[in-house]
Parts: C-alpha cells; structure tokens; sequence
C-alpha cells in the first residue's frame, strides 16, 4: 500500500495536474453551466468534478496494475514477495483508494467550502464519500486490467465506465427527465448514489442513509477487483 | 544520397525510387493502418460522441436558456472530438519509445524529415477517417447540405487535426515518465475544448475564461465551421489563427522530435 501511495507522490506533478483538471472541470464547465441554466445549478454538479477527478485517480491505480504486467513485467516479481496473495491484492485496492482520496483531497476541501460544511464534523463524511466511491472505482479498473489484453481494450472499458457513471447518472440532470425505461439504470448508478450522499451534507438532516447505500456496491466492486487479481495471479 | 529521393526495397517491386511524397505518404499510411487494427479506439470513441450528443446534448438543451444551443454544441462536439482523437498520436510515440518499437522505425529507408512529417500527416488523416461519420451524423441531423460549406468546414477540421497532431507530438517527446504523459495530454486535451467556443457560447462562459477562449485553436476551428455550417459564410480572422497555430506547432513538433532522435533521450 507504502509502495502505491509512494508511486503517487514520487510525481508530484500528476496531483497537481489532476487538481488542474478538476478546477476545469468546476471553474470553467460547472461555471459555464450555471449561466446557461441557473446559478443553484453550479452547486448541484459541483460535487461531480471531484468525483470525476475521483475517477481518474481510481482508474490510474489499474492501469498501473496492467502496465505491471505486461509492460514493465513487474508483475512476476510482485508476487515473489513474502506477502500473502489475499492481503497483497487487498492492500493494492487500498492503495488504490488512498491515492484517489489524497488526490482529490483539495478538490473535496473546495466542494466541502462551497457547500459550508469545512468547518463542520461533516467534513469527515465528504472524505468518507470520496473513499466509498473511490473504492469501488479502484475495484473496477482492477477487475478491468486482470482482463484487458491490450491497452486499447482497457482504454476502451475505462471510457465505457466513465461514459456511464458521467451521462447516465445524476451529475448533470435530475433521473425524472430520462425515458421510464431508463431510470432504473440511472437510480442504481454508483455516481448517482455518490452524489446523492454529497448533496445531502448540505441540509441539516443525517446523511448516514444516503452514505449508507454507497458501502454494498462500493465493497462489491472492490471484492470483484480483488477476485480478478488473484485470479490472474495464479496463471 | 539527395533528401528528395531514397531508393527503397519496396516489398511490392524491385529496388526502385520513391519519391519524398511518395515516403512521407508511406509513413502516414502505416498510422492510418495501426487506426484500424485497433479498433476498440474507434469504438469508444465513436460511443462517447453518440452519447455525449444524443444523451448529454439532448437533456441539456431542455434545461439552457439559449435557442438553438443543441445545434450549437452538435457542430462544437465534432469539432471537439477531433481535437480529442488528434491527441492520439502522441499515445502512439510514447508507446513506440517506451517499447522499443522506434528504434526499428529509425532503421527504415526513410529521412528523419520525412518520417517526422509522415507521422503528423498520418495522425491527422486518420482523426478525419475517425471523425466522418460522426460529422456526417451531424450534417443529417442539422440538415447541412450546401456542398461547398461541408467542403469547407472538412477542410477546417483537417487543419485543426494537422495541428492538435503536431501539439501532440511535441508532448509526447517532451514528457518522460508514462503516468506524467497521461494525465498531461488528458488535461492539455480538457483545456483545449473546454477554454473554447466550441460547446459554449462565448457570451455564457465564465468571465475570467472569456478573454482567452477567443484564442483556442479549438475556437478558431469551431467558429470557421459553424460559420461555414451554419451561416454559409468564411471566417477570414479565424481561418487566420487556425492557419498559424497549424504552422507553429507541425515545426515545434517537427524540431522537438528531430532533435530527440538524434542522439537524445531515445538514442
């Protein structure tokens, strides 16, 4: 986990050009958004740049597990290491959520500002969010490089995910405008849910529900990530 | 042994000459080859932009107050993707350097100068082979049917490829580590469309974005072909700016990767 935290900051250019990305994301889109449409709408999709850029951070932990394998072939000695497999391909996925979450760390502070929760115990549960998410995020792209035979197949999944959880989900609209035939796969969408749970920490209810409903899909995801790792450990 | 002319051992016919256009086509044709051996590129790309266009587009426009704004942002999008899959080719070098595979390609018959200009040439005609069926969609669904405004805009498009290729190439041989390379291209790509015209009106942008957008290469594009589109007129000012970006980055591009052949990071 040391070691993916480490690969992270040993390029500490790549945080800040992740943070780069999400103040585009914020600062141009999201602003160019809200005068399109209305000024509560920049609030609404603000909490989606950070989980977009969540996204990112989460996907660069696979790809760093596919280049691994098959391009700088360290994956052979990884798994020489005295560690056993369960908890070398756990502690991967934690990385992989650890990175995500420091990556986006001054993203959620901003989204947390914008949302008057920074100076609250609710901080806590916005980074929580982020890790939820992250962590299910992290268990895909895992799942998705144990099976990607080509960078271009895993660059091609990754967009397929992406394209999903951006555009069929509730960043940008609410579900009630999709066709009735589309919204079940709206609802179920782990970025929905995501934002969901941030939007709520602006109100002055419990958002514990709404963070709730992210741990299953988060942990499953993740467990199928680590299934797929180990099971491409053993070939 | 001239720079115009090479003798090559074409695999085809005996030893024979080859002009340099002959050499430089040869060079863009096994970029525009490698597209289509990879066909999970075009694939997701061509789903983000049905996507993008027909989800996206279509829900958004229902809740902006701007008329005709899917119009707008359908001729953006295709200018945007283009930028988008222009910035490919850099993927392609880097991956060449990192495995190996450009030593081989240095070995071929074929000038430093006429492979670097092969390369940009390849990249941007294989961006303009990905984007036409998705323009076409586009020209369908707004009804653009004057054929000299489609000439036009495609040639428009090409200019910016031509470009956003050379821009490409200029990262890819300057950015060493693989993860620094990824995200910078990704980010060099969101700056590029969204510091632009191309989705958004000018007048809706952000204030402080407002005075640079007018300068993307993406809004010299995207403003020359809604205006050939959509207005049947040319854009002189803006056909202008996307000529000398073209010029600016094909011979940075050109100079940076020369000089990295030769006896730089890759030898």
């Amino acid at each position: 986990m040391e070691r993916d935290i480490r690969i992270l900051f040993s390029d500490t250019f790549l945080v800040g050009i992740m943070f780069a990305n999400f103040c585009i994301d914020l600062f141009v889109t999201a602003a160019t958004f809200s005068n399109l449409i209305s000024s509560s709408y920049f609030l609404m999709i603000a909490p989606g740049s950070n989980f977009l850029t969540a996204m990112v951070a989460a996907f660069q932990s696979g790809r760093d597990v596919w280049r691994e394998k098959y391009i700088k072939d360290l994956a052979s000695y990884l798994f020489t290491l005295p560690v056993p497999r369960r908890l070398f391909a756990a502690s991967r996925v934690a990385g992989g959520v650890a990175r995500s979450v420091i990556a986006t760390f001054p993203g959620t502070l901003v989204i947390s500002y914008l949302y008057g929760i920074l100076f609250s115990p609710k901080l806590v549960d916005a980074f929580v969010i982020v890790g939820l998410f992250s962590l299910g995020i992290v268990g895909l792209s895992m799942a998705v490089s144990a099976f990607a035979s080509s960078i271009e197949v895993f660059a091609t999944v990754r967009s397929a995910i992406q394209l999903y959880l951006s555009f069929l989900s509730t960043i940008f609209y609410p579900a009630s405008l999709f066709p009735v035939i589309v919204q079940p796969i709206v609802e179920t969408n782990p970025m929905t849910w995501a934002m969901n749970a941030f939007r709520s920490l602006s109100g002055q209810g419990s958002s514990l529900g709404p963070i709730a409903i992210l741990v299953a899909p988060s942990l499953a995801f993740a467990l199928l990530g680590i299934g797929c790792y180990l099971w491409y450990a053993r070939l | 042994m001239s720079s115009s002319t090479i003798q090559v051992k074409a695999s085809t016919s005996p030893v024979g000459q080859v002009s340099t256009s002959g050499l430089v086509w040869q060079m863009a044709r096994r970029d525009i080859l490698t597209l289509f051996r990879t066909p999970w590129i075009i694939i997701s790309r061509s789903m983000a932009f049905i996507i993008q266009l027909f989800v996206f587009a279509y829900f958004i426009s229902g809740l902006v107050n701007y008329p005709g704004f899917f119009e707008y942002y359908a001729v953006g999008s295709v200018v945007a993707m283009v930028a988008s899959i222009s910035f490919i080719i850099g993927y392609d070098i880097f991956e060449e350097a990192e495995e190996g595979l450009l030593d081989y390609l240095l070995t071929l018959p074929v000038s430093r100068r006429q492979f670097i200009i092969g390369r940009a040439l390849g990249g941007a005609v294989r961006s303009m082979i990905y984007i036409i069926p998705m323009f076409i969609i586009v020209a369908l669904l707004e009804k653009f049917v004057n054929p000299v405004s489609i000439i036009a805009a495609v040639l428009d498009l090409f200019l910016l490829a031509f470009g956003v290729t050379g821009l490409s190439i200029t990262m890819a041989v300057t950015v060493r580590s693989a993860n620094r390379f990824d995200v910078t291209l990704a980010l060099l790509d969101l700056a590029v469309t969204r510091v632009s015209t191309a989705l958004y009106p000018l007048t809706k942008l952000p204030l402080y974005v407002r005075p640079i957008a007018p300068y993307s290469p993406v809004t010299f594009a995207s403003t020359t072909v809604y205006d050939a589109l959509v207005l049947t007129s040319l854009n002189a000012a803006d056909l202008a700016g996307l000529i000398a970006f073209v010029a600016v980055f094909i011979v940075l591009g050109a100079t940076i990767y020369f000089r990295r052949l030769e006896g730089g990071v890759y030898a």
